[in-house]
């Protein structure tokens, strides 16, 4: 316990900011700040969880999927489906979505990380699949209501069909989701490092025993089921689902984009992206989205182009970049610059 | 003769994903980066040459003309604000594809903005014929688009076989350090080859405007099926994505026919996964996997 408070260590700075956002949002819960600020919390905490899955994935291996909406729709039409035909309880359906998700998955990890797909060939190959199943998704119309989507039928208050009238019951139960997968990050200490070093040489990393593909895999897994839960979530909260939407590439870029603005490979990374990005843009997005919409997305573009060429490792990184910035000035005051 | 019939049209629509997948071809083959807005030139000449017929009524194939030197001067200022800056630094592939990513956003919703998600299409007079040659159909259009794409693979062929230029561009390919010691402008031979990629492109969206109507997002079709035709034909290989446009047609037209135009993408995305797993180098390609 003593180990958790002290602000010295890593665990500790990371226990900190855990509760300093847990506190923070539950505030907000309480707080009387109107249903539509709680409405970008809400959308704000669901990119920070998705980001954070995606992350675990693509952020640690370099494994860069541009294809993740595909799990993220299956599982949010598997439970919608299972519960508009079975009564199927959502949080039953959402466990059933993530096997799907994880099994599509499955079909493409391991012959990708089998045949050492890697690069531009891996990513193509990602996008491919959210195409397949975006294709499969619009022509099952019977099942899946073709491109015109399908609703979720409503009921009352209800907490064991995972549906409610307020806002605060969605903020408490998408923060669970959020804080799970940081703590499930933040406890896999080992795996990350694994994937780090897969990322960095996966050559090097196999000459000093680690099991490329069986990490690769394990990460791919994981993220795809965690994406899952997070596409029950979104046909829960917005009650519509529809093809484009949840399996285009937007949605797909959305993740990588908040990713690499926050920090990618980082565990804090994505939700940092998150919190200045979702914020900013839905408000944009609802003020102007009726005289100029695409007009945050054209913004999100440009985030993404300049993020990458000046500063590739996010906004996590300037911390360290001021200490080294300044570690060489003490080392050498006459100046900087000679240091390249 | 349906079988004959499939045949004609699916080479005439090989020919016209043959046409917009070569830029990205190009591209891939000499900077080894992968364009991810490519199809975004696409949508941009077809817009180009859209209001250059609604506004001065210049037909597409003339518009072509005119579009090409333009988008050469666009691909010179993405070059240089987007790609240039990600070139010889750490993990050069996948920031290349984040950033011409981000390029995808920025270009479809400035369209967007600029003039709605209307479609945009056009009729050329005499354009919805087609030439009967033996009972085969054949949509004069899309013939058109054929021979153009044919005129110009031979061009492209001539220029990088028999050219002094064009060695210089299968050098960098082939070798980049070694072509820099030979004394080649390796800066110079990367941007000339990105202008002439969305260039080509660019001229491809308007030759196929009077086929396709032009909306913002027409582009991602159109880049999924280059990324198909040129993996396929195997990425940097120039025959190869002439063969893999053919095969594609093909497979596609059939598969509309026997099945439908959904399951025709499905299909083709299918045998591109598989071309991805088992030959990554595609049918033609040499190289080594990546």
């Amino acid at each position: 316990m003593k180990k958790l408070f002290n602000t010295k260590t890593q665990d500790g700075k990371m226990f900190i900011a855990l509760g300093a956002i847990t506190v923070i949002l539950l505030v907000c819960c309480v707080a009387p700040i109107g249903i539509y600020n709680k409405h970008i919390i809400i959308q704000t905490m669901f990119y920070a969880y998705m980001a954070t899955a995606w992350n675990l994935m693509c952020g640690y291996t370099g494994r860069l999927s541009l294809g993740h909406s595909a799990y993220i729709a299956v599982a949010a039409y598997t439970s919608l489906i299972l519960f508009r035909s079975f009564d199927l309880t959502p949080w039953i359906g959402m466990l059933l979505g993530g096997v799907v998700a994880m099994a599509l998955m499955l079909v493409i990890a391991f012959p990708c990380f089998r045949f050492g797909l890697k690069g531009p060939y891996f990513t193509l190959s990602s996008i491919a699949v959210m195409e397949i199943t975006r294709y499969l998704l619009t022509s099952m119309r019977e099942l899946t209501g073709g491109s015109l989507g399908m609703s979720l039928p409503y009921q009352k208050d209800n907490l064991l069909m995972f549906q409610f009238d307020d806002k605060e019951p969605y903020l408490i139960i998408i923060l669970i989701f959020w804080l799970a997968a940081i703590f499930l990050l933040w406890k896999m200490e080992r795996t990350r490092y694994y994937l780090e070093a897969i990322r960095e040489d996966d050559d090097a990393a196999a000459a000093l025993g680690i099991s490329v593909n069986k990490n690769l895999i394990k990460a791919a897994l994981l993220s795809a089921f965690l994406v899952a839960l997070g596409g029950t979530f979104y046909v829960q909260y917005y009650r519509y689902v529809d093809p484009a939407t949840i399996c285009g590439s937007t949605m797909a870029l959305n993740l990588a984009l908040i990713t690499i603005i926050g920090g990618s490979g980082t565990i804090l990374g994505p939700t940092i992206g998150a919190v200045l990005v979702i914020p900013v843009t839905e408000i944009l997005r609802s003020n102007l989205g009726d005289k100029l919409s695409g007009l945050h997305l054209f913004i999100y573009g440009i985030l993404l182009i300049v993020m990458i060429i000046y500063m590739p490792k996010g906004i996590i990184s300037i911390p360290g970049i001021i200490k080294r910035k300044r570690m060489a000035k003490l080392a050498n005051p006459a100046g900087g610059e000679h240091n390249g | 003769m349906i079988g004959l019939q499939i045949l004609a049209s699916g080479i005439l629509l090989g020919g016209i994903y043959a046409l917009i997948s070569v830029g990205l071809n190009l591209i891939f083959g000499v900077i080894k980066v992968v364009n991810m807005a490519h199809g975004d030139f696409l949508m941009l000449g077809m817009y180009a040459a859209y209001f250059l017929f609604t506004g001065l009524a210049i037909s597409p194939y003339v518009s072509a003309i005119i579009i090409f030197p333009v988008f050469m001067v666009i691909g010179y200022v993405v070059f240089r604000l987007v790609v240039k800056p990600l070139l010889g630094k750490a993990e050069t592939e996948t920031n290349t594809i984040l950033a011409t990513s981000g390029l995808q956003f920025v270009l479809q919703n400035l369209v967007l903005m600029l003039f709605t998600a209307d479609y945009r299409a056009i009729q050329l007079e005499g354009g919805a014929t087609s030439f009967n040659i033996g009972g085969v159909m054949l949509s004069a259009n899309r013939t058109w688009a054929f021979l153009i794409c044919l005129i110009l693979a031979v061009a492209l062929y001539y220029i990088l076989m028999h050219t002094r230029l064009g060695a210089q561009v299968r050098a960098v390919s082939q070798d980049r350090d070694a072509s820099v010691l030979m004394g080649i402008n390796v800066d110079r031979i990367y941007a000339l080859t990105f202008c002439v990629g969305v260039a080509m492109v660019g001229l491809a969206g308007a030759i196929i405007l009077p086929v396709f109507s032009a909306y913002p997002t027409v582009g991602t079709f159109f880049s999924t099926s280059s990324f198909v035709v040129v993996v396929l034909g195997g990425l940097g290989s120039f025959t190869g994505a002439l063969l893999g446009g053919l095969i594609i047609g093909i497979v596609e037209t059939a598969a509309g026919v026997f099945a439908s135009t959904e399951l025709a993408q499905v299909f083709s995305l299918l045998v591109f996964l598989i071309v991805l797993f088992v030959r990554p180098q595609g049918l033609l390609g040499k190289g080594a996997r990546v």
